[in-house]
């Protein structure tokens, strides 16, 4: 589904991004671990667009992306829930899940009737979210924001879902319910790249993990054999 | 004093706000999805019904006119956009406000040498004889500037509000990369701003053209009050520039009642520098105009 290339990428003159290279298999979930400032919120900026990279590729669902306006990216069925989860505040929860689906909706009349089906589905979900739909959703908690921005993303019915750093900044008890829609999603077979602080948790949850350090991939491998590896061990999972 | 003639002041007066108002609300507009202004939106609204003026002089029915002079306007707004705004936000640099008053000053000399100097009438076929209405006297054509206002402005927050587009439009105000990240073109919504504002521009023309008549001067003088207004009311509440528009137009045509005609002009500026000193961001506003 989506395959990373050699990615050099970075802001202005420094690169943050030295030849990143990582792949996203249909239908699983990968998470991408690594220090404070290692680089996956680049990472995955430059994925969905944000940034334009020096070098290397991006191959979404085949089709080379890199370079692409975020835009054009989101058509191509990529939804990215941003770090710091940039919900458009002064807006109600429901117009926000709406612009989820903005790709798939007619821009004048009848969008809510055609997003029915998907707002059900993801109210279904997040029965919170339902409660408060008509609520400006920047008075909105952050366990509360954090839901929607990921309603928001399940939203476009993309192909595949960027989720950097979902229980950041958040009580125990809601990172809690945060990994229980993730547990959902992946049972449900979306695909997903999950960028994660607390390591632990991503690789119980991941299908195939990849841990980032300076700008590169440093280590990568299934969670089982990570877990066995001394020197992630000692670097994320604490002892 | 007479009371009556006081509230007949304060009418007129204020259905004049309500075109500096209008002005004030194409600021908003843009300033809205792109952090920026058009400098030249006088000369925008200027140009605008001068143009319109040469639909009417080559035999075009007013209510044909109308549609024409506000194409006119969302060309005009496009054009700006284009050609001076773009490539500066683009480049996150500043240089949107120089161009803007270039382009601008283009803009005056242009009608200066294409509809010349003087104040030209601009005719209506709304009467603009008064008739009495709860005791104070007024005309259609000044009725026809608030309806103008007040529907043009009523058309687009129903826009914003209820199609998916506009809702982008809010969207990408209120955060420009995630609204992309849903596949929202920050550039296209700008323009689309920028077109709109281009529109209520002309209309401001067009309304007020035939109470003040047209010449290329009226650029100046209706962008400094459209400016004060906003930065008065702020640049984000639509609801706020009317309020204030309202209070400036009355105040003005009180001063001038008052104190002389040749005060008109003073309310819009001791408003703007009180407001400047005391409150950057504007009554009804959070956002400080980058200090321009
Ligand atoms: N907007 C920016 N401008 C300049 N440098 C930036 C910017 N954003 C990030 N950086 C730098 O890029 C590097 C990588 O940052 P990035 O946000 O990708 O790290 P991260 O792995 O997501 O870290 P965290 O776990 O803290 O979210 C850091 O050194 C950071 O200082
Ligand atoms: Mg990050």
């Amino acid at each position: 589904m989506l395959v990373v290339n050699n990615l050099h990428a970075g802001y202005g003159m420094s690169e943050v991004l030295m030849g990143t290279s990582l792949t996203v298999k249909k239908g699983t979930l990968v998470t991408l671990i690594g220090p404070n400032g290692a680089g996956k919120t680049t990472t995955m900026r430059t994925i969905s667009g944000g940034l334009k990279p020096s070098k290397g590729e991006i191959i979404l669902d085949g089709k080379p992306v890199q370079g692409l306006e975020p835009s054009k990216i989101a058509y191509l069925g990529l939804a990215h829930s941003p770090e710091g989860r940039k919900v458009f505040g002064p807006l109600s929860v429901e117009d926000n899940l709406l612009l989820g689906a903005y790709t798939r909706l007619p821009r004048f009349f009848g969008f809510r009737t055609k997003a029915a089906p998907d707002l059900d589905k993801v109210y279904a979900l997040f029965p919170r979210l339902r409660e408060r739909r008509k609520q400006a959703s920047g008075t909105l908690s952050g366990g509360e924001q954090q839901m929607l921005a990921i309603g928001r993303a399940l939203m476009a019915n993309p192909k595949l879902v960027l989720l950097d750093e979902p229980s950041m900044g958040l009580a125990p008890v809601i990172v809690d319910e945060v990994f229980d829609i993730i547990w959902e999603l992946k049972k449900s077979g979306i695909t997903l790249l999950l960028v994660e602080q607390s390591a632990k948790r991503a690789l119980e949850v991941a299908d195939y993990a990849y841990v980032m350090e300076r700008g590169r991939i440093a280590v990568e491998g299934v969670p089982a054999e990570l877990e066995k590896n001394e020197k992630v061990v000692a670097a994320y999972l604490g002892s | 004093m007479d009371q009556a003639v006081i509230i007949q002041m304060v009418v007129s007066g204020a259905l004049m706000g309500l075109v500096y108002a209008l002005v004030a609300y194409g600021f908003q507009l843009t300033f809205a999805t792109s952090k920026s202004i058009n400098f030249g939106q006088g000369e925008l609204v200027m140009v605008s019904a001068f143009f319109s003026l040469t639909l009417t002089d080559l035999g075009l029915p007013y209510y044909l006119m109308i549609p024409g002079g506000l194409l006119f306007g969302v060309i005009a707004g496009l054009f700006v956009e284009r050609a001076g705004v773009r490539l500066a936000l683009e480049q996150k640099s500043e240089g949107w406000i120089l161009m803007t008053i270039i382009i601008g000053l283009f803009g005056f000399s242009a009608a200066e040498n294409i509809w010349g100097r003087d104040d030209r009438p601009f005719p209506t076929p709304i009467p603009s004889e008064p008739i009495q209405l709860f005791g104070i006297s007024i005309t259609w054509l000044e009725v026809s500037v608030a309806v103008g206002v007040f529907m043009i402005m009523a058309i687009i927050e129903l826009f914003k509000r209820k199609t998916l587009l506009g809702k982008a439009f809010e969207a990408v105000s209120a955060d420009r990369d995630a609204a992309e990240l849903m596949g929202i073109s920050a550039t296209r919504t700008i323009m689309l701003s920028y077109g709109l504002s281009g529109l209520v521009a002309a209309l401001a023309g067009i309304l007020i053209s035939p109470i003040t008549t047209v010449g290329p001067t009226m650029a100046s003088v209706l962008v400094l009050k459209a400016f004060s207004v906003a930065v008065v009311a702020g640049l984000e509440s639509g609801f706020g520039v009317v309020l204030v528009g309202l209070f400036l137009g009355s105040l003005e045509s009180l001063t001038s009642y008052y104190v002389g005609s040749g005060w008109r002009e003073a309310p819009g500026l001791v408003l703007l520098i009180l407001s400047l000193a005391i409150r950057p961001t504007g009554i009804f506003g959070k956002a400080v105009i980058r200090k321009v």
